[in-house]
């Protein structure tokens, strides 16, 4: 039997469809799943948080919603090794969950996506992001080649990671910086960073490996209308279909 | 309750009670309400008169002179007349797709609190598009400041908090704001131009209409969203009165309450109630609240349908105690819409809302709720407690009132010349991306082509083959000129803006900002303005499908915002790959001038020289040194990749918007667009700008890319 995958609504979720039409376009079994259907959550082989604002990123973005009743399924589904891929606002609240980078209790977060500096304002710009660790290390970028590119789009407020230098070094040091910003030719310097995060970080992974964290967003950038003149040919959908070579493997 | 007394009334007295109350209706206006009545109003009627009968909502002293605007076409399915315009897009697997459309102005509100005003002015366009049955899929904004370059200055806070306002709010509802543009000039330091557009999508048999269907007598009339509260009282009597600085204060009251949150969640609800009536075949009418709240909203929706209506104000849920009947029925909290809906499907609505969407769990108060019911008869009857606060004929409150206004010589009204600026560092030339970027311009993953990175924004349709495009036009350089020509110049831009990313121009929406409709000059540019966008619109074949009048934008010196006809244009494509892009493509390739004036249809031209692969990309071209849109189209190339360089062979001055195309062979030109179209310039691998003119030194393009982006970066950062 195929895997079967949640897209979690919140109240104030944005990206729903556009992430929902990418798995179903990578041949991933998924259904949107409503808060008010949280009770269900329990049902699903993995778990998929998309961008927007739950309950309008009051406090920080993603606090509210770690503590919600969904994401007590996707908490209790981590642990049990369900593959778990949160973009965007869906990052930021496994971050504020302390699942990623994991290596506190849990809702005890060791870092946080934080507002973007220095200009402190949202940002919406195109971006590529390249893989920083061994494709194998995480579930989700197993069916990727190492180093790989991937076209996407950052559009937050909040995606700068911040946390002590202990906890930085934790991430660097223990294989959690899943992806780092870059320029369209793999290069990777602080001009490419579009947010000022630390360690350049666009996405970050849990010790085990089955939980993923990521900024920007791949499926803004998934079919060719979306990039109509691009001439390298990359697509955001790569990422999706390593989604899935991970989900069946699971 | 006691009524508003006018009967017996000297007209001084009347002029100084009607002040007394914050109430903008005239004397004989008045005069005209107690005589329709036979008796003097009650308060919540003399509000409800105000609000209707103000410019915001009667278009009185505008709609005679709108009707010279061709509105019809073989595109158009809905003109002008409800909340938004519809026009076909195409068909795809058998249904037929159409464009919803809305363009309104925020500008007074967003004057007084940039943040808030902007933000409902995004808001309340948005649910002009839903509340048409439309899945809103794209937002654009037009933008015209004061002088923004002192740090201390007003006008900078207002500037930095409407793009403030309108980013937060897009970006939180997950409508990508894929248009637009930003203009600053020092006739908009009392008043800043919020000029905000909303486009859906939906098939031509799903449109729900904003009128009480044939037949609902009797039928629900259920409120839906915020819990009302005492904010955006007056707002609709607010724009109507001329800004005085020492009146910012007391006008806040007027402006609404943005709540982002809230609407993410009611507009998919809506899209979950659209899909249960559409599977029960149910017709209903469903409408916005904006001005006049919920008495502006139910009133109009049942006289359009020729209904009366009997509104029962206990029964609307409210966030504080004790509010007046008339805050309750006037006031315009934000985040409301407004039912028409069979008493069967009432039940299945409200638990749409209510428990699967579990409003009240998302906003204190929030939540979908039975106020009323449609009558039969044409009174239009609101209770509050035991008494009848209102009862009124509905035509007589919504009918059309009209002012004809004396006119005066338009030239009167001539507001200087702007100097022909030659730098790229120039603000009104430089590099928008700093406002653009932060607003969301790819939420909803179907953008093709998004803000900023060319002329125009261009959509998807995902799951079919279907792509729009969205341009805004109104530069204010061109007031100069006089309200006639830069009304029509607009048109022209919107146009080949569409044309200049590949899209077919299909209709035509307008918001026209200006002054004091009761200063004869002001209100000549007005009507100018309006036969020059009328001129336009025949000459391309295009129709306005929805638009909006904004007037008394002057401040406390009297002096009017320059004349701004804002016009927006839609474009559709048969399919994506032929979207064009103004990013220069070769180093060895002619760039040739379409002035837009040309004989040729440009659009026809573009399509034959395409059809043979000649065009490698496409740029619009703005009135003024064409060498400064040559190097947009430079620009334009991703970062980081090998500059391409360019040599002017003129140094021409367009003196009307036109596209600048980039062909391969020279001898291309003439032959594909004729005699009007000009070689302007050569591109080269040195990545060097060279002016034709001898005097004009040579410059780099990297160096002229970072001059071109560093003026606004440091004002919105």
């Amino acid at each position: 039997m195929n895997a079967k995958v949640a897209v979690l609504v919140y109240p104030g979720t944005n990206s729903e469809n556009e992430t929902l039409r990418a798995l179903l376009d990578a041949e991933v079994d998924a259904e949107l799943v409503h808060w008010s259907n949280a009770a269900t959550l329990a049902n699903f082989d993995a778990y998929v948080l998309p961008g927007g604002f739950a309950y309008e990123d009051r406090i920080r973005a993603g606090a509210i919603a770690a503590h919600d009743r969904m994401t007590d399924a996707v908490i209790e589904g981590a642990q049990k090794g369900k593959m778990v891929l949160g973009i965007c606002n869906g990052a930021q609240v496994l971050l504020e969950a302390g699942l990623v980078p994991g290596t506190g209790p849990v809702r005890r977060p060791t870092a946080a996506f934080t507002k973007n500096a220095p200009s402190g304002k949202f940002v919406c710009k195109h971006v590529y992001v390249k893989l920083n660790i061994a494709p194998q290390r995480c579930a989700i970028t197993a069916g990727l080649p190492g180093e790989a590119l991937i076209p996407a789009w950052a559009a937050h407020g909040e995606g700068r990671l911040a946390g002590s230098a202990d906890h930085l070094d934790e991430i660097s040091h223990g294989g959690h910086l899943a992806f780092v910003y870059a320029h369209a030719d793999g290069s990777v310097d602080d001009a490419a960073v579009p947010n000022g995060s630390a360690l350049g970080a666009a996405a970050l992974t849990n010790s085990q490996g089955n939980v993923l964290a990521i900024m920007p967003h791949p499926e803004r950038d998934a079919w060719t209308f979306n990039h109509p003149f691009s001439r390298d040919g990359r697509s955001g959908m790569t990422f999706f279909h390593s989604f899935a070579k991970g989900l069946k493997q699971q | 309750m006691p009524n508003f007394g006018i009967i017996g009334k000297s007209e001084a007295e009347l002029s100084a009670a009607a002040a007394g109350v914050g109430v903008a209706l005239r004397v004989d206006e008045l005069q005209r309400i107690a005589h329709g009545l036979g008796r003097d109003p009650t308060t919540v009627e003399l509000y409800a008169f105000d609000a209707q009968w103000s410019e915001h909502c009667s278009y009185k002293s505008s709609r005679h002179h709108l009707r010279k605007l061709p509105t019809q076409g073989p595109d158009v399915v809905i003109g002008p007349g409800q909340d938004a315009g519809v026009v076909r897009l195409g068909e795809w697997n058998g249904e037929r797709y159409c464009i919803v459309i809305a363009h309104e102005s925020h500008n007074h509100p967003s004057q007084v609190v940039p943040f808030e005003g902007a933000a409902t002015g995004v808001g309340g366009i948005v649910r002009d598009v839903l509340c048409m049955g439309a899945e809103v899929v794209a937002i654009a904004d037009a933008l015209r400041f004061g002088n923004v370059t002192d740090v201390e200055s007003h006008q900078r806070y207002v500037a930095t908090g409407v793009v403030d306002g309108i980013s937060s709010y897009g970006n939180a509802i997950g409508v990508p704001n894929i248009a637009g543009d930003a203009y600053f000039d020092d006739g908009f330091s009392d008043n800043c131009l919020v000029n905000v557009i909303a486009l859906g999508i939906v098939k031509e048999h799903q449109i729900i209409e904003s009128k009480a269907p044939p037949g609902s007598e009797g039928w629900d009339i259920v409120l839906v969203g915020k819990a009302t509260d005492a904010s955006g009282f007056g707002g609709a009597a607010f724009s109507s009165l001329a800004l005085d600085a020492k009146d910012a204060q007391a006008n806040k009251s007027a402006v609404q309450v943005p709540d982002p949150f809230l609407k993410n969640v009611i507009m998919r609800a809506s899209y979950r109630v659209f899909e249960y009536l559409r599977e029960r075949e149910i017709f209903a009418g469903f409408k916005d609240l904006g001005a006049g709240g919920i008495m502006g909203c139910t009133a109009e929706i049942c006289a359009a349908g020729g209904y009366g209506a009997i509104i029962d104000l206990d029964e609307v849920v409210t966030s504080q105690e004790g509010l007046p009947p008339a805050v309750i029925a006037i006031g315009e909290t934000q985040e409301r819409l407004l039912w028409i809906l069979p008493p069967h499907a009432t039940a299945d609505v409200l638990q749409v809302y209510n428990r699967e969407f579990s409003l009240p769990e998302v906003s204190k108060g929030a939540c979908a709720r039975v106020i009323g019911a449609v009558q039969a008869n044409k009174r239009y009857i609101m209770r509050f407690g035991k008494e009848r606060v209102m009862d009124v004929d509905i035509d007589f409150l919504t009918g059309a009132i009209k002012d004809e206004l004396p006119l005066a010589n338009e030239a009167q009204a001539s507001v200087g010349r702007e100097p022909v600026v030659q730098a790229v560092s120039h603000p009104n030339r430089a590099s928008r991306d700093p406002l653009f970027k932060q607003y969301d311009a790819v939420v909803r993953g179907a953008t093709v082509i998004a803000r900023g990175h060319a002329a125009a924004g261009v959509m998807m349709i995902p799951n079919t083959g279907l792509a729009f495009a969205l341009s805004t036009g109104g530069n204010p350089g061109h007031a100069w000129l006089g309200a006639e020509a830069a009304a029509e110049l607009a048109v022209h831009e919107a146009v080949l803006k569409v044309m200049s990313v590949g899209a077919r121009p299909v209709a035509l929406t307008d918001c026209l900002n200006f002054g004091n409709p009761k200063k004869p000059a002001h209100y000549a540019q007005l009507v100018s303005a309006i036969d020059g966008l009328a001129r336009a619109a025949r000459e391309l074949n295009l129709a306005f499908v929805s638009g909006n009048v904004s007037l008394y934008n002057e401040g406390a010196s009297g002096k009017a915002v320059p004349a701004s006809a804002i016009v927006s244009c839609i474009g559709t494509f048969a399919d994506f790959s032929e979207v064009l892009n103004p990013a220069l493509q070769s180093t060895r390739s002619f760039l040739f001038l379409l002035p837009g004036d040309s004989k040729l249809d440009i659009f026809d031209a573009l399509t034959r020289a395409r059809a043979k692969g000649a065009v490698l990309a496409c740029g619009y071209v703005e009135p003024g040194p064409v060498s400064l849109s040559a190097l947009r189209m430079a620009f334009a190339q991703d970062d980081r990749s090998q500059r391409i360089g360019i040599r002017m062979e003129r140094s021409a001055l367009a003196d009307r918007p036109g596209l600048l195309v980039e062909v391969q062979q020279r001898d291309l030109g003439r032959e594909l667009f004729g005699e009007d179209a000009t070689l302007e310039a050569r591109t080269d691998p040195s990545g060097i700008f060279v002016g034709a003119d001898a005097a004009f030194d040579s410059v780099s393009i990297e160096e002229l890319l970072a001059a071109w982006r560093a003026p606004l970066a440091k004002i919105f950062g």
